[in-house]
């Protein structure tokens, strides 16, 4: 091939001069300031998609703590929903990474362990806000295997499940008695699927490392260094799932479904329960009245006794050239008062002691907002986010195509799962 | 001139031409229908509505409210303009000289934009990141244009409408004493109106709807562009398809205006001018 | 490529001059980031840490990799299949809109908005419209044909999405090969009608050879973006790659393993170096058989 002999040549011009470009390059970022120094600074405080509905919050927040710390100036930089990882990964490999970013546990992972995120416990002036959290979000924030916190607990959410009356009606349920547990969950879509001959799903995903969790499955070992999840409770689970799927109560597109499309599922009213958070009601009110006038609120579906939760978290960089700065306004954004007031402002949950005994979120004020809001925030005394901070993107895709080969029937539930932990776990050893 | 065209032929086109248009447009006139829909309207009715019970423009105001649209319309368009400059002048000058100069390395240089026309976008994105991070340019809209801003497969459009070109127009220039680059302002560059105009749509579409690398470069939520802004509204709260629609509606109307101005140029494309020239 | 004798140019300097902005930018934004990449292949560098130099055990793992088979046989699957379709259905598109008609003006534009048309939004319409209540089935059913679950079959919605490849493709290339027709002389079309000539004839005889080096810059073209599919399955598919992964694209595989901050740079890199290699190869076989039928 005469065309390839020449790109040698050209191949090789090309190569002397990236080698070139790269000897010129620019060195690491950096050692990043002290952080019992003084408050002062120009900070950046970069939020994840939180711009297009609470601007006006966030505003004043940063007006505020400006006013207090008259040396220190924020620059609040909110991102899109998309890519967040993308942009953190550059950021964090260009030396760019903000002063205080907000991460949830599975980010603030690998930002930690590559030394990028300052270590809260660690310092005194942050060590000393410890207090001021619950117990439950602190140890939300804690990396294992780092030894210790490496964010500020911010906002949590707590999921309820919906259900369709309508379509447990017309399945001879009982539109008031919704299912506890797995159990009772795994009969209700035997029935709906019967008595529907098969056209109306109750589930739409296949099980989630969170199910597997909710279900009691001992998910990794105790400092996550391997996955455990092949237990036999695990096994169980799964075959579980497989019934329901060969009886139609899961619905067939639900080995490759995402969270969005199992949710609009939900809304055309083709499914029967979805898992959601309290803001979906708003959704639904919106998107689908129909929907919402037969719509069911209850609890996930849990055999341990300890709900789902999601932590938000506020980090602070360990490279940022005013340590003290950002630490005083990480602490500022998340203290009680402020908190509160966001999590008055959309149905998110405060995560600061003491917060949740206001009658707020223990008084029924009779709206369906009221009630959900309520049943949540009971929920999230003893709640732990189930999905392991270890287990990235990549090995959940591994659970959920494992998990689709064993309700196809192409391998059995033990062999699936086995596979799904040696693959994560060999990935984990990598890491 | 032109050649009769029997009556039955006409009608078989129409009929195709209606054909492909209902295939064509189907969707975008259902955004275009959800984005008109009101907050009272069911959207996920099963089977979907196609038209809007009580058409509304609310959801195009709503969008205006919860992001600058008009801001990051503007720094779409100055990233797109300047990208449609820079790719017309940068790809037609690499086309011309890879078409109708001989010079040593012409296959290598032309090797290098076949090569950069293969790399995978995803595969670059942090390195390029450092790059324009060392140049401080990171969090600027230059930066957003530079990595799209001769694009490898303009290059090659033009590369290829100017080696189409007949030798004998230029030959008669080169008579007349006419250097390289008068040659290409005054002759080779007015025969490829056409491919031009291509390689116009092509760079102000790319640009405009780039969205990993100015959602990558840029930080600062001033300076986005129209296609990452509008991402603000797929909410982390809760999402309304209604304004995403209209977004989708708003980022869309100004690439089909764009091309319903430029596409007659392609019919006084390279043939005719080249005659004339 | 012509075999004519070229332009002569006097300076040696300025065909460099005229390259000089086009290749400054390839080589900076394209062709050394993705050196750099290249080097983190035969390492196991992570998003955030650099990793060791391994030799070619990213390569060796990738062998083992089910899914790195699943993926290439589908990218394959994808160039085979799609290919042919995205050269010639532009076509003959460009061909009906080609004459001035009235109001042929807007067809074209029109024939247009599937290409601007966000891929986001097109396939979740899409998604919507083959559901197994939807528009796609309901019309089988008018037909007595029973409900087809395009979603739920793992090749259903590979061919599915290679539809929308053809179908969001369809207005680009059209666009290219309208600027290539507008070459082709009317006379020799005229001359041809007054022989007799049919349309078929006249189009295998005048048009397919005038717009040939459109063709293969299409088919090349195509066949790259083919091989490098991404958006369209993984938006019909789901992230995961349809049921069990059996969807994955190489490309797929590329983000999958990559992205994020546990992100496996290196072996990512691997696979984005199969993914370059195969398309060079592609690109290179498409012109030479193109040179060689230029000489028959």
């Amino acid at each position: 091939m005469s065309a390839s002999r020449r790109a040698v040549p050209a191949a090789a011009v090309l190569l002397a001069s990236a080698l070139m470009l790269a000897a010129c390059g620019s060195g690491g970022g950096g050692g990043g300031s002290d952080a019992d120094g003084k408050v002062a600074g120009s900070i950046t405080f970069q939020t994840w998609n939180l711009r297009a509905n609470f601007k006006g919050y966030f505003d004043g927040l940063v007006k505020e703590f400006e006013q207090a710390h008259p040396g220190v100036t924020v620059r609040w930089l909110d991102r899109p929903a998309e890519n967040y990882a993308e942009k953190l990964g550059a950021d964090a490999a260009g030396g760019t990474l903000p002063d205080v970013v907000n991460v949830s546990p599975d980010l603030a992972y690998p930002l930690a362990k590559a030394g990028l995120l300052v270590d809260l416990d660690r310092e005194k002036t942050s060590a000393a806000f410890k207090g001021e959290y619950t117990p439950e979000a602190w140890k939300g924030n804690e990396l294992p295997g780092l030894g210790g916190t490496y964010a500020f607990p911010w906002y949590l959410n707590t999921g309820p499940l919906f259900y369709n009356k309508e379509l447990f009606q017309r399945a001879g349920l009982d539109p008031g008695k919704p299912p506890k547990s797995y159990a009772e969950l795994f009969d209700c879509a035997d029935r709906i699927s019967r008595q529907s001959d098969g056209r109306i799903a109750t589930l739409a995903s296949s099980p989630t490392i969170e199910d597997f969790g909710r279900y009691g499955v001992r998910l990794t070992d105790d400092d996550a260094t391997a996955f455990t999840y092949n237990e036999p409770k695990g096994v169980e689970l799964l075959t579980r799932y497989r019934e329901l799927y060969r009886n139609g109560g899961l619905d067939p597109q639900a080995l490759n479904s995402t969270p969005e499309r199992a949710g609009q599922k939900f809304l055309e009213q083709k499914v029967a329960i979805n898992p959601g958070s309290a803001h979906d009601l708003g959704t639904f009110k919106q998107n689908a009245p129909s929907l919402y006038r037969n719509l069911g609120i209850t609890d996930a579906p849990n055999n341990t006794g300890k709900p789902n939760m999601y932590v938000m978290g506020l980090a602070v960089g360990q490279h940022s050239k005013h340590k003290a700065a950002a630490i005083a306004f990480a602490h500022f954004v998340t203290d009680r008062k402020n908190q509160e007031e966001f999590a008055h402002k959309v149905a998110v949950f405060p995560s600061t002691k003491g917060s949740l005994e206001d009658p707020y979120w223990t008084r029924d004020d009779g709206t369906d907002e009221g009630r959900v809001r309520v049943a949540s925030a009971k929920m999230l005394k003893g709640a732990v986010n189930y999905t392991p901070v270890v287990m990235s993107d990549e090995m959940k895709t591994i659970l959920k195509n494992e998990v689709a080969k064993a309700l196809q029937g192409k391998k059995s539930p033990q062999q699936a799962l086995d596979d799904a932990v040696a693959q994560s776990n060999k990935l984990l050893k990598q890491s | 001139m032109r050649h009769r065209m029997p009556g039955w032929e006409k009608v078989l086109r129409y009929l195709l031409m209606l054909a492909v248009l209902a295939v064509a447009v189907g969707p975008f006139v259902w955004q275009l229908s959800t984005s008109l829909k009101g907050t009272t309207e069911d959207i996920y009715t099963s089977p979907p509505r196609f038209l809007p019970a009580h058409p509304t423009l609310h959801n195009y105001a709503e969008v205006a409210d919860i992001i600058p649209v008009w801001d990051y319309a503007l720094n779409s368009l100055k990233v797109a303009v300047a990208s449609v400059l820079t790719n017309l002048v940068g790809a037609s000058m690499a086309g011309y000289a890879l078409a109708r100069l001989r010079f040593r390395g012409r296959r290598v240089a032309g090797l290098a934009f076949v090569m950069a026309l293969l790399v995978p976008v995803e595969s670059v994105l942090v390195a390029q990141f450092t790059m324009v991070r060392d140049l401080h340019l990171n969090n600027t809209l230059t930066a957003v244009v530079l990595p799209g801003s001769v694009g490898a497969l303009n290059v090659l459009l033009m590369r290829n409408a100017f080696a189409a070109l007949p030798y004998e127009t230029e030959e008669a220039a080169v008579i007349d004493g006419a250097n390289v680059w008068q040659r290409f302002v005054r002759i080779a560059l007015p025969s490829v109106r056409g491919t031009l105009a291509v390689v116009a749509i092509f760079a102000f579409m790319g640009a405009w709807d780039d969205f990993l690398w100015p959602l990558v470069v840029l930080s600062d939520p001033d300076r986005f562009t129209l296609t990452v802004g509008l991402n603000f509204l797929h909410g982390t709260f809760q999402q309304n398809p209604r304004l995403v629609a209209a977004g989708t509606v708003i980022a869309v109307a100004p690439l089909l205006a764009m091309f319903a101005c430029l596409q007659r140029y392609f019919f006084r494309g390279v043939g005719e001018g080249a005659v004339k020239g | 490529m012509p075999v004519k004798s070229k332009v002569r140019t006097h300076r040696a300097v300025s065909p460099w001059l005229f390259l000089l902005p086009g290749l400054a930018i390839v080589a900076a934004f394209s062709l050394y980031p993705f050196l750099t990449t290249l080097g983190k292949a035969f390492t196991d560098a992570r998003t955030l840490a650099p990793g060791r130099w391994t030799g070619l055990e990213n390569f060796r793992d990738m062998l083992q990799d089910e899914q790195f088979w699943v993926a290439l046989r589908n990218s394959a699957l994808y160039v085979v299949l799609v290919v042919p379709f995205t050269v010639l259905l532009p076509l003959l598109l460009a061909l009906l809109v080609q004459k001035q008609l009235p109001g042929v003006a807007f067809f074209r534009s029109a024939f247009y908005t599937p290409v601007v048309a966000s891929v986001v939004v097109v396939a979740l319409i899409w998604v919507w419209m083959l559901d197994d209540r939807g528009l796609v089935n309901g019309l089988l059913q008018l037909f007595g044909a029973g409900p087809v679950d395009f979603l739920g079959s793992s090749w259903l919605l590979l061919f599915s999405a290679m539809a929308l490849t053809v179908w969001k493709g369809l207005g680009y290339y059209m666009v290219v090969y309208l600027a290539a027709l507008a070459n082709v002389p009317r006379e020799l079309h005229e001359a041809a009608a007054v022989d007799g000539a049919g349309a078929l004839r006249r189009f295998v005889s005048i048009t397919v050879p005038a717009v040939r080096p459109t063709m293969v810059l299409v088919g090349a073209l195509s066949s790259v973006a083919a091989f490098k599919v991404f958006s369209e399955v993984y938006l019909m598919a789901g992230p995961t790659g349809g049921p069990a992964g059996q969807d994955t694209t190489l490309v797929m595989l590329v983000q999958r393993t990559g992205t994020g901050l546990n992100g496996r740079t290196g072996y990512s890199s691997a696979l984005s170096l199969v993914v370059f290699a195969v398309t060079l190869v592609l690109m290179l076989l498409v012109l030479r058989a193109d040179r060689r039928e230029e000489r028959v």
